[in-house]
């Protein structure tokens, strides 16, 4: 597992605000978030739906600061119009952090069956690039992700995989 | 009232200081044409605005953020105002245009008469909040007190539906996106 206060204190120099709804993926990273709230120089906006989170990081970049937005997958299935419409077409770099469910950890939860199989398919659909984070590469896949969130102006996607930001 | 007339008339409360969002369809246009430039003319995301306006307005505390936006535009996107009020930033200011239609599409009627704005805006204990008959005799002083208001705050006005025949936005988002930077960066 990635250590919270590693991965938050890379958030933290990376962004301004961090933005979304909940995944039980990233329940350590969550709870290191709440408990650390006053000292850290990240602020935590609570949404009530991910295009919604979208929203509100689109209005944080278009104020030229950062924002990062986590969902879960199933979420990938609400942002389709913020994406679209919104943070690409008005060329706003964002990253999405997304938990990567239904995959063999996830077989007693049917309802990510489906998402799970077609997840990088949507985000290719979507020309989002995206990397998945790795327990051991993490700093380089978020610095590459970075890079091309910078070289196009537009939203990048990280995937995130049972037990790397939680156990 | 119609739309056009309520964004006209907010003119004498706007300074360049200020930032607007403004809902897809009608509502930009009319902001485009009739306010201060550039702002935030959104074309799409339907349901956004109040989103967008909070992230604003959570960035930039030192400016005055105002959504315009349709009833429409608020019903697909009513979880935000709940967001919008939970966290309350003083220079957030939300003024929902009712026409009862979704009207860029054709005069389409939304849901909007079930839901009784007046007992919901005051749910979310906004500091300023009026909801009411959009009237000639005294829009000034309601536009003036809502945007005036140091407070977050909130105004439902009920206005005819009907357009302007206005020519379309001529910027590209790409370059809406420029504009606005450009703005925001000799505000701070
Ligand atoms: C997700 C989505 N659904 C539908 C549309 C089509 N559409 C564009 S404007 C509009 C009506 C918006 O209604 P409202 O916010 O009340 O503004 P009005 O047109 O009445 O001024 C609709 C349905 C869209 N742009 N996006
Ligand atoms: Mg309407």
């Amino acid at each position: 597992m990635i250590d919270s206060a590693a991965f938050i204190s890379f958030l933290e120099k990376n962004f301004q605000f961090i933005c979304g709804v909940p995944c039980t993926y990233f329940k350590k990273m969550l709870i290191f978030l709440a408990e650390h709230k006053s000292e850290l120089q990240l602020q935590h906006i609570l949404a009530t739906r991910e295009d919604e989170a979208m929203g509100i990081a689109s209005g944080v970049v278009f104020s030229g600061k950062q924002a990062i937005v986590y969902m879960q997958n199933s979420g990938l299935g609400n942002v389709g119009d913020a994406l679209t419409s919104l943070a690409q077409l008005y060329k706003l770099p964002m990253v999405l952090l997304i938990s990567y469910r239904g995959l063999e950890s996830d077989r007693s939860f049917p309802e990510h069956d489906i998402m799970g199989e077609v997840n990088e398919a949507v985000l290719k659909a979507f020309n989002v690039p995206y990397w998945i984070l790795s327990e051991s590469g993490w700093e380089s896949e978020m610095n590459l992700a970075l890079k091309e969130m910078k070289n196009s102006s537009s939203p990048v996607a990280l995937l995130v995989k049972d037990g790397v930001l939680s156990e | 009232m119609k739309g056009f007339e309520v964004i006209t008339a907010m003119k004498d409360y706007i300074s360049e200081k200020d930032i607007i969002i403004s809902s897809n369809g009608n509502i930009s246009r009319e902001v485009y044409h009739h306010l201060p430039q550039p702002q935030v003319y959104l074309r799409g995301s339907m349901g956004l605005p109040v989103a967008v306006g909070l992230g604003l307005a959570l960035a930039n505390p030192n400016n005055r953020v105002i959504v315009v936006t349709g009833d429409g535009n608020f019903l697909m996107g009513m979880g935000s105002s709940v967001t919008a009020s939970f966290y309350k930033p003083k220079n957030l200011k939300i003024l929902i245009l009712d026409n009862k239609s979704y009207f860029t599409t054709g005069g389409q009627q939304t849901v909007s008469p079930a839901l009784n704005y007046s007992k919901f805006i005051d749910s979310l204990n906004a500091e300023y909040k009026n909801s009411k008959e959009a009237s000639k005799d005294q829009i000034k002083e309601d536009l003036s007190r809502f945007l005036n208001s140091n407070t977050f705050a909130m105004l439902h006005l009920i206005i005819e539906a009907s357009k302007e025949n206005l020519e379309n936005i001529p910027w590209h988002p790409e370059n809406i996106t420029k504009e606005f930077t450009g703005k925001i960066s000799k505000l701070s």
